[in-house]
């Protein structure tokens, strides 16, 4: 069926989404420990790319469906051309705003832009009665909430933590003692987030009890035995940046099977409409995504990371000296733990939004030396212009489809 | 370029800390010139009185890059005016040691008791720790931002900014010891002229260095 050559079309298209992703997004997940020297850029790469390929190809599945049903209503399109043609669009609109945002260094949201696209093509096809506008609504809040809560977060973590370890009269003393506490709630957080975002489990209380504490406690125990045998008995400050280093790897490690397993669902969510629909008809919409699209998304972002993100990484690592292990530390933390909160709530929140939300809490705290204002400004707009822009971009794509094609 | 980058900007600290190490070395310069002169070796004392005036220029260029740099367009952890404020104070202590090289240079032949030398060859002592001591404190600056504002480094810090106190209230009682004696050691007036103008440039240097020792103190407290 691959032989089908819009099927053919959208898999190159979905692979130029994935890329993309890989390029723009994955790289954003893994600055913040690039920045702070947790790991090079190298390292960065290859951890980023395994892992998320690893988790879109073993968890990316339920998201997957989001895409391809929760934005437009499908069964207000009865021909299955539309939905080729609007997916088609719906993936160039996303990936050529993606491809712009990522020229220009701009976080923006993958799934921001794919919904942009998605509800381009459907405004033009049916009007704006088609859009499930409770969800924009919620994407909408998303926009403004994700950078705030972010930011009041990281602020009181970093107050916290450095309350608890940077601040004490014995420093040595007290990051022997805390560290282990804080990495073990991070831990927490990372167990808890692997079975909401990742296994898409649905409850939060399970998460939390079965992999959350478990994780927390193990990694909690194992610290501070290690901590016992061995503490970099350095600068007291070198000596707790030395500790949070190591806990970073694994922080932005999590982050990249996350990533992979909820984002690669904004590139072959279409695809995986479009294989269905050429397959079997419209009643193939409720057939499930294959393995194989899954594996091709995970491939795709892996190549985006390698070929693009390597070079972004690069940078960042030689720029940004001005991030120690416990800022970049605290950034992780926040991020994964307001995502958390937010999937429970049912709040549709934008990792990458709020790791810059987080960035500028820190910031707040008196803890990054200078962050740019004006940069900041741009980003927002970027928020802002994402799903307007991939929206026209696929409306004018579909329009052009419908005329030569349709 | 990747956005990450830009959003981190350039920390101010980094600059401050070479300023004050071209500062500090203005003012080692300047005391190598005043042992040279003291001993009544003009030439080679011009050229380190030359030296100082091009290490005063390079403070200068560090200086205006930096207020280039620190605008109202950057977050920072302590306020911008303060920043200004201090950089200005400490690009002054270069200034002032650029004065005293410039008044040993306007005259080749001194007639002054062994006494006013040494006086004035501890007010250079003096005036080197000062400098020092400006250095060390923003310096620990960077530590007061890097630990969180921790109250044992801003304790630290203190620490440091009294030190500078104590070095200018040394080198007022020096100043006017000096007074003392020029006015009453029968100096001809153009020695006399001379002499209390290096030893007013001289403190001048600690001077400075105490106002800018008082803007990191303003620094701390927001």
């Amino acid at each position: 069926m691959i032989a089908d050559p819009w099927v053919f079309f959208t898999i190159i298209l979905g692979l130029a989404m994935a890329w993309a992703i890989g390029a723009n997004d994955a790289a954003n997940s893994m600055s913040t420990a690039v920045g702070a020297g947790a790991i090079t850029p190298k390292q960065a790469v290859l951890i980023a790319g395994v892992l998320e390929f690893t988790g879109a190809y073993f968890f990316g599945k339920s998201v997957t469906e989001t895409i391809r049903k929760g934005i437009i209503d499908p069964s207000r399109i009865n021909d299955p051309n539309v939905l080729i043609y609007g997916s088609i669009a719906a993936l160039l609109g996303a990936t050529i705003w993606l491809i712009i945002a990522t020229k220009y260094g701009l976080p923006v949201s993958t799934t921001h832009s794919i919904i942009g696209g998605i509800v381009g093509y459907g405004i033009v096809y049916a009007g704006t009665s088609i859009v499930n506008w409770s969800k924009m609504a919620k994407v909408v809040m998303s926009w403004i909430l994700s950078p705030i809560v972010g930011a009041i977060f990281a602020f009181l973590v970093f107050k916290a933590l450095s309350k608890t370890v940077l601040q004490s009269k014995n420093p040595i003393k007290s990051a022997k003692r805390w560290s282990p506490f804080w990495i073990g709630l991070a831990f927490v957080v990372i167990g808890t987030m692997f079975y909401i975002k990742v296994l898409h489990g649905k409850s939060l209380v399970i998460g939390f009890l079965k992999f959350g504490i478990p994780t927390g406690v193990v990694t909690f125990v194992i610290t501070s035995l290690i901590l016992r045998v061995r503490f970099p008995n350095v600068d007291p400050y070198l000596g707790a940046e030395a500790i949070f280093k190591r806990v970073q790897v694994m922080t932005s490690g999590y982050v990249a099977l996350a990533h992979g397993a909820n984002d690669v669902a904004n590139a072959i969510g279409p695809v995986a409409a479009v294989y269905t629909i050429a397959t079997m008809g419209m009643a193939g919409a409720k057939v499930p995504v294959p393995r194989w699209i899954l594996a091709l998304g995970g491939l795709g972002i892996a190549i985006g990371v390698a070929t693009y993100g390597y070079r972004v990484m690069e940078t960042v690592g030689k720029k940004i000296t001005e991030l120690t292990n416990t800022r970049g530390f605290t950034i992780d933390f926040s991020a994964a733990t307001v995502v958390l909160i937010a999937s429970w709530l049912g709040m549709p929140i934008s990792t990458t939004h709020t790791v810059v939300g987080a960035v500028i809490g820190v910031g707040l705290a008196r803890g990054i030396k200078a962050i740019n204002k004006d940069i900041v400004k741009d980003i927002v707009i970027s928020w802002f212009v994402t799903v307007p822009t991939a929206g026209i971009i696929s409306a004018v794509i579909f329009k052009v489809l419908m005329l030569i094609v349709g | 370029m990747q956005v990450w980058t830009k959003l981190f900007a350039k920390s101010p600290f980094k600059p401050l800390i070479k300023h004050a190490e071209v500062v500090v070395q203005t003012v080692e310069t300047l005391e190598k010139a005043l042992d040279l002169w003291a001993q009544g070796n003009y030439e080679e004392m011009k050229k380190y009185a030359i030296e100082v005036d091009r290490l005063e220029d390079v403070a200068d260029r560090i200086k205006m890059e930096l207020r280039n740099s620190v605008t109202s367009k950057l977050l920072m952890p302590v306020q911008r005016t303060d920043i200004l404020e201090y950089l200005h104070m400490q690009d002054k202590v270069a200034d002032a040691a650029e004065d005293t090289a410039k008044w040993l240079l306007v005259k080749k032949e001194i007639n002054v008791p062994q006494e006013v030398k040494d006086l004035i060859l501890k007010m250079g002592r003096e005036s080197i720790k000062a400098a020092k001591l400006v250095y060390e404190a923003i310096r620990q600056m960077d530590t007061v931002v890097e630990s969180g504002f921790s109250d044992a480094e801003i304790e630290k810090e203190y620490e440091i900014i009294k030190q500078i106190e104590d070095v200018e209230s040394k080198i007022d009682g020096l100043d006017t010891k000096l007074m003392e004696l020029v006015l009453n050691n029968n100096l001809s007036w153009a020695d006399g002229l001379y002499i209390l103008n290096i030893a007013r440039t001289l403190s001048n240097i600690s001077d400075k260095a105490k106002d800018a020792a008082e803007r990191i103190r303003i620094m701390m407290n927001k």
